[in-house]
């Protein structure tokens, strides 16, 4: 009873102290002053148009490949494996040198791409491209686990029933695999949304929010990121908050 | 129709049979029923004739997966949908009917979780219908019931079957399952030993795995003493039994000795051999009395009405030479 109490209250305090920035926030924002600086609107636009365009890549590309690792057994699968959690696992600041090692001007691919038109540095696609690369692994980790939950009998089933396995995947494994993708949806949309060490290196214009307050914080100081601080959280979370509550009250199967 | 199976992976399994009303497979845990029906239905990689070489989505068959794997995200009427194609009006009336077909019209409603087992099989059956299949596949039909009720189920899904008019093939362990089907076959080490009429197989196993799987309690390896045209003499360790003589056995033959615990029967005229009651055991109308003769283990099957044996008595039992089943000796896998 005594070790419960102490177990309590050290997690509490825990908690608290997790909390305590966010409370700073609330407490230390100059709510009366508050005024976007120049472009911040326009970073806005840049982080929420680029991100879902980045966010539907990473689907597209990663559902396929999440559904293979789930469903096949192959040799040098491990090999696969690592190579999705390798992007994850490179710190953000290297990932982007990394980026503009291969896709800078002068980079083995990057050369090429620009002579067929395609710049990847301080573009709108070398943006797309950073926040794809930061968010990818954490969706197709998701998306994995998530279609292993789905038992191989009911599409086996499925097939059974005279359905196509295209039509399986999207009347069986998607409906029942939904919690695990829009999890899946969620982490990526927030990666992508707040990378910033990827973002920096290999385009910094156009200018996201990470960047912009970046920006703000050396040219303004700390009273000119409040306002975008604030819009980063309003238009961060709403999406991660939904998913989250709809997985509490979804019926467990 | 006429079935036949080749199987290598996860287990080697040759299957030829006449598929014909409800015909049940007795088989083992394990024996690869499981992976022989997912065969059938193109879901794992096998010689299968009809359909060789077809994908699952092209195979005319229902298949009923152990635990019926209905689906958990959809509705019962939209479960038995799944196959129908057209408007939603229309896929949604044609459940409902084939739903009334299994008595569970006003279930279309709920979801599975929301549904008893026999319920589940049965919306899982109209599903299977509604593929219009030219072969049901049912799996272990009788796993996810409990005792109480699995006889009832069980004997109204095999009417439900029937009455469909589509061939079906069940694979189990269970020998109740097999006594009422019009054709049961025997698997033993990914063959099939025998096949016949559940009268025929129930009374004269092939061998003593099939024995074991169609209940026989009382299975001995025993030598024939002598043997004529209508009676064969054989000896289980201290015993010597009156069986019925049957083709190739011959005086000194090792034999393989099949008694069902029903046929084993209590004497009072003195006749007979003597036992001690080891343990006595309740068993709905009878008594499961096994008996210690010397050392050997015999089971019997006695009504209730004679009263429970003593524990400790001393009895003697007799069996009937039309119920010595003699087979031919095998080594117990």
């Amino acid at each position: 009873m005594n070790s419960q109490r102490t177990l309590a209250f050290a997690g509490g305090l825990v908690t608290v102290a997790l909390a305590l920035p966010f409370a700073g926030l609330l407490w230390s924002t100059p709510w009366t002053r508050l005024k976007y600086a120049q472009g911040d609107i326009a970073a806005l636009c840049v982080s929420v148009g680029y991100t879902l365009i980045a966010l539907l890549i990473v689907m597209v590309l990663g559902t396929p490949l999440a559904w293979w690792l789930a469903r096949h057994r192959f040799r040098g699968k491990w090999l696969v494996d690592a190579l999705v959690l390798l992007p994850l696992l490179t710190p953000p600041l290297a990932m982007g040198l990394l980026l503009a090692i291969s896709f800078g001007p002068y980079g083995w691919a990057g050369q090429p791409l620009q002579t067929l038109g395609l710049m990847l540095t301080n573009t709108p696609a070398a943006f797309v491209l950073a926040q794809v690369y930061a968010a990818a692994p954490y969706y197709i980790v998701s998306a994995r686990a998530a279609f292993e939950n789905v038992p191989r009998e009911l599409e086996q089933i499925g097939l059974s029933l005279g359905r196509t396995p295209w039509q399986v995947f999207w009347r069986v494994t998607v409906p029942l695999s939904a919690l695990g993708l829009a999890a899946g949806v969620a982490l990526a949309w927030v990666r992508a949304l707040g990378e910033f060490g990827v973002v920096l290196i290999i385009a910094y214009f156009p200018q996201g929010i990470p960047v912009k307050l970046w920006v703000n914080l050396q040219d303004l100081g700390l009273d000119a990121v409040y306002p975008l601080l604030w819009t980063f959280f309003v238009v961060a979370l709403p999406l991660p908050l939904m998913l989250g509550l709809a997985s509490r009250r979804q019926p467990v199967y | 129709m006429r079935l036949h199976c080749l199987l290598h992976t996860p287990v080697a399994l040759e299957v030829a049979l006449p598929l014909e009303g409800f015909t049940v497979l007795l088989g083992r845990s394990g024996a690869g029923k499981t992976c022989l029906l997912k065969a059938i239905a193109g879901l794992l990689p096998a010689r299968t004739e009809p359909w060789n070489g077809w994908p699952p989505q092209r195979r005319p068959v229902g298949y009923l997966p152990q635990g019926y794997g209905l689906f958990p995200h959809l509705r019962a009427w939209q479960n038995v949908a799944f196959a129908l194609n057209g408007a939603r009006a229309e896929r949604r009336r044609r459940a409902a009917a084939l739903l009334e077909r299994v008595g569970l019209r006003e279930f279309a409603e709920r979801y599975p979780r929301e549904l008893s087992g026999g319920q589940q099989q049965r919306v899982a059956l109209a599903r299977a219908l509604a593929h219009e299949p030219e072969l049901l596949l049912l799996d272990e039909p009788t796993s996810a019931q409990d005792v109480v009720t699995r006889d009832a189920l069980l004997a109204e899904l095999v009417d439900l079957v029937r009455a469909a008019g589509v061939p079906a093939l069940a694979a189990t362990h269970d020998f109740h399952v097999a006594a009422l089907a019009d054709r049961l076959a025997v698997l033993v080490d990914g063959r099939i030993v025998q096949q016949g009429s559940p009268g025929a197989v129930f009374a004269r196993p092939a061998d003593r795995m099939a024995a074991r799987l169609v209940g026989v309690s009382n299975v001995y390896r025993g030598r024939v003493v002598e043997t004529d045209a209508t009676r064969s003499l054989v000896e289980i360790a201290a015993l010597r039994l009156a069986a019925e003589s049957c083709a190739g056995i011959a005086p000194g033959a090792e034999v393989d000795v099949a008694i069902r615990a029903e046929a084993v029967t209590l004497c009072t005229d003195g006749k007979g051999w003597p036992a001690r009651v080891a343990a006595v055991r309740a068993e709905g109308l009878q008594h499961r009395v096994v008996l210690d003769s010397a050392g050997l283990r015999v089971e019997a099957l006695l009504a209730a009405s004679l009263g429970a044996p003593r524990l400790g008595a001393v009895l003697r039992f007799d069996v009937a030479p039309g119920h010595v089943h003699l087979m031919p000796a095998r080594p117990e896998s």
